[in-house]
């Protein structure tokens, strides 16, 4: 290889400057279209939201609030939502109970066939919820619990408690086990323990570890819908089959509602989360 | 905290207690079903395996698994193609943590509504006269509209918007380990940023590739949903053959397909975990 000379140099240089600016501008479009296309469909269904026909045109031919005024007549919905906020919360609290017990001992403590453990407790993630949704109709119809909210309370339960041991595992991985074994030094009990120590520690985790398992129960519909009798649908369910009947844009405004009810969760757990890690700088 | 045996088993008590309950035994006797018989309109209650063998010669039971394979391969690869370009000018090409953080959660936003949702937005824009046909007519790429719905164009694209953010976060994840100065070193060897990309960032970002092509592959051959609403029946993959059996009472032929979309999840996670394993890491 020769030497370039500094005029070839100078020429390598503009040309490798050049191609950096058009790699540059070809990834920040990649991006934007990313973004883009996330977005669109949650975008579409504010804008069709207030559409004034029921028919799927672009551009919508005017705007209207009727299709809220439409929704708030039906009461269904109104009770879907309320039942799949109860069911989704009586499933967070089982499930973050019996998750923190359950994430504190594969962390701090070793037995035989622990990982083996693991791998089961995690594997409802990967099972298809069809499957899942076919055994528990079947398994509460023999038990003849059928109808009404506890059963799919139940099968929600096994659904998000492994998202919440695992968000849990990795917080507690992430702790000091010596500030713990010290407190039980000067005579903690290990509730006391657990109480005073670690949770305040892991804050942040069960936010987010409530956050993910709210979002996860509040949209099963495949391992819940031969729970569901008409009566006692879940929201989700309830949508589902409203789409499978009509396509008006009822569901729209239904939908941008959800948007709306899912950024105020996120601000509040953003907020939650937020103070807390402030209150841990804080000296006491 | 320092736990004793017995403490151990206290504390994993409840979880074991219900996962024994509420998702061993329902599948345990979900799946036996698929040893019963459903004969003129009922379940017979023998032990036999004719309703496997039932299963086995018919060509529809194939039909379903080969669309069920087909439309999770597609929808991965799209995934994963358009994830990593994606994830790469995240990590590249946004200075400032503040600004990843906020494009992040824009992109995974999609995720914290419910997926009735996310299909109903695309029924709307892949409609004969919404966003997507009246955009491609007004370019002049097609003169009729194009038919997105109900049937597996309408699916693959709607299924690879809601997987998108799962292939995207373990790739972007990796690329955050990645040691800059690998990158360095290569550019200061000489190496242009095509040599650098194609010898150094891609195969060390392998294993995020492998993980998101794990879970979006996975998600995509349980999904349910998106196939009913944007399928028009034209999609039969195997979680609607489950669905749809139930539905007709017919638990027994209900059990042996999900059972075999069980395996062949199973064996996708096996295959990509193992895979995962061999790769070289940063």
């Amino acid at each position: 290889m020769s030497t370039p000379t500094p005029d070839r140099e100078t020429a390598i240089e503009t040309h490798e400057r050049r191609a950096e600016a058009l790699r540059s501008g070809l990834l920040r479009t990649t991006l934007a279209l990313g973004v883009g296309f996330m977005l669109l469909p949650l975008v579409i269904v504010v804008v069709y939201s207030f559409s004034s026909v029921a028919y799927g045109v672009f551009p919508p031919p005017g705007l209207s609030w009727r299709w809220y005024a439409h929704l708030f007549e039906q009461t269904a919905f109104r009770g879907a939502f309320v039942r799949s906020v109860v069911i989704a919360s009586v499933a967070v609290v089982i499930s973050l109970g019996v998750g923190l017990l359950c994430a504190l001992a594969l962390v701090r403590s070793d037995f035989r066939g622990k990982e083996a453990l693991r791998g089961f407790l995690l594997s409802p993630i990967v099972i298809p919820k069809i499957v899942l949704g076919v055994g528990w109709f079947i398994f509460f119809a023999r038990l003849g619990m059928q109808g009404g909210v506890v059963p799919i309370t139940l099968a929600h339960v096994i659904v998000v408690l492994p998202f919440v041991i695992n968000v849990l595992a990795a917080n507690l991985v992430g702790l000091d086990a010596s500030l713990e074994e010290a407190a039980q030094d000067l005579g903690a009990s290990s509730g006391k323990v657990l109480w005073h120590i670690v949770l305040p520690q892991i804050r942040s985790g069960l936010v987010i570890s409530a956050l993910l398992a709210f979002i996860v129960s509040f949209d099963q519909v495949e391992s819940s819908i031969f729970l569901t009798r008409g009566e006692n649908n879940t929201l989700p369910i309830e949508m589902f089959l409203y789409m499978e009947k009509w396509q008006d844009p009822t569901i729209a405004a239904l939908s941008a509602l959800l948007i709306l009810f899912a950024a105020v969760m996120v601000g509040i757990a953003v907020v939650a989360s937020r103070g807390s890690e402030w209150r841990r700088m804080l000296p006491r | 905290m320092r736990l004793t045996g017995r403490t151990t088993l206290w504390l994993l008590a409840p979880a074991l207690v219900l996962m024994a309950v509420l998702y061993v035994i329902p599948l345990g006797v979900y799946l036996i079903n698929g040893f019963h018989e459903f004969r003129d309109g009922r379940i017979l209650s023998v032990w036999t395996l004719r309703t496997y063998a039932a299963y086995f010669t018919d060509p529809f039971s194939y039909r379903v698994i080969g669309t069920s394979l087909r439309l999770s391969l597609v929808v991965t690869l799209l995934a994963i193609v358009i994830g990593y370009p994606v994830a790469y000018a995240l990590h590249t090409r946004v200075k400032g943590a503040a600004a990843k953080t906020a494009i992040a959660l824009l992109l995974f936003s999609p995720l914290l509504v419910s997926v009735v949702v996310r299909t109903y937005g695309w029924l709307i824009l892949l409609a004969g006269q919404g966003l997507v046909n009246t955009t491609l007519r007004a370019l002049g790429v097609i003169s009729e509209p194009i038919s997105l719905l109900f049937n597996m164009r309408g699916v693959v694209i709607s299924l690879t918007h809601i997987l998108l953010p799962f292939a995207i976060f373990p790739i972007y994840s990796v690329m955050g380990r990645l040691d800059p100065s690998l990158k360095e070193a290569a550019r200061d060897l000489g190496a242009g940023w095509r040599d650098t990309f194609l010898h150094v960032t891609l195969p060390l970002t392998m294993p995020g590739v492998v993980a998101g092509a794990l879970i979006c592959f996975t998600l995509a051959l349980s999904a349910f949903v998106t196939p009913q609403l944007l399928g028009g029946g034209r999609v039969q993959v195997l979680p609607l053959a489950v669905y749809n059996s139930t539905v007709e009472i017919n638990w027994p032929g209900g059990a042996v397909a999900g059972l075999s979309l069980l395996i062949i999840s199973m064996a996708a996670v096996r295959a990509l975990n193992a895979l995962l394993r061999r790769l070289p890491t940063a």
